[in-house]
């Protein structure tokens, strides 16, 4: 088995699937940035590198897929909450009919 | 912003150190982009000092910033975004060179922009030539008829008919240029 394609095929689509991931966990939830990534371990057992969490959040941002508000807190740093727009819930919609579609057929492939 | 306060000093300088080199890579955006990223960062910080309670906080700031990474690097496609996002919407020459450079790598697309930019040179040499050769720069006619604009190695036979008003000519198109390559990496940038 060739380890360095394989892991390499999986960063892959691990980026590839991230904003998908980001988007479905912020579906009916409003999540600060720390909290989303826990969520994102709860959900997907991926190990997401903070690093990479807040550029995606910016460009969903900047697409208009969501929208973020600072919410004031006891302790004097408020938290960043992200919500899901219109468009980034219709996106959504689509990319899990994608999603299905592709899962489909990898599924007869992989039974052939 | 509300600084985080710590209890070790060796907690507090490593928190201080992160969040200067996180200010010192802001510096290039406008001061409310600059705000929201440190906001951002010291919300992240501060949460996850208040999750890690079972370890130093020395230590969990340590696991925090290692996470979060090099500041150069986490923040390069961040500050990239809001440069062209900034640049399309003030039309600042400044912000605009700005933006093509961190986005240089993004793609062949910013590259050909670089280029068009450049173009904008060419108007500047116009404008140099016509007030050190004016005889051989400006609107050419040939037997009334247009013949060239700009600057001509040999102009026997021709009319110059702008004179020095080739030069607000000249920054007119320059400008016009400028508004539609500006506007074209507007909409490059929505696709």
């Amino acid at each position: 088995m060739n380890d360095l394609f394989v892991h390499k095929w999986t960063a892959q689509v691990k980026k590839g699937i991230l904003s998908f991931i980001v988007l479905s966990v912020l579906k009916d939830n409003e999540y600060y940035g720390y909290e989303l990534i826990e969520e994102i371990k709860k959900h997907t057992e991926i190990e997401i590198a903070e690093g990479t969490l807040y550029p995606l959040l910016n460009r969903l941002k900047n697409e208009e897929l969501l929208t973020s508000k600072w919410v004031e807190q006891e302790s004097g740093i408020p938290r960043k909450y992200h919500v899901l727009t219109k468009k980034g819930n219709d996106t959504l919609q689509e990319m899990k009919k994608y999603w299905v579609n592709m899962n489909t057929s990898i599924q007869k492939l992989m039974i052939k | 912003m509300k600084n985080i306060e710590f209890e070790s000093n060796t907690a507090q300088r490593i928190y201080n150190d992160y969040l200067k080199r996180v200010e010192k890579k802001a510096r290039v955006l406008s001061q409310d982009d600059k705000t929201e990223i440190l906001m951002d960062i010291n919300s992240h910080i501060y949460e996850g000092i208040q999750r890690e309670t079972n370890v130093n906080e020395t230590d969990s700031l340590l696991n925090l910033i290692e996470k979060l990474g090099d500041p150069d690097d986490f923040m390069q496609p961040i500050i990239a975004e809001r440069k062209i996002n900034e640049a399309t919407r003030t039309f600042n020459p400044k912000t605009v060179y700005q933006a093509l450079s961190f986005n240089f790598k993004n793609g062949i697309i910013y590259s050909i922009f670089s280029v068009l930019y450049l173009f904008l040179l060419a108007f500047g040499f116009l404008i140099i030539t016509k007030l050190i050769i004016p005889s051989k720069t400006g609107l050419f006619y040939y037997e009334n008829k247009f013949h060239s604009f700009g600057f001509v190695s040999n102009n026997e036979g021709m009319n110059e008919i702008l004179g020095f008003w080739f030069i607000p000519v000249v920054l007119l198109a320059a400008a016009v240029f400028y508004l539609i390559i500006t506007l074209l990496l507007r909409l490059v940038k929505k696709k």
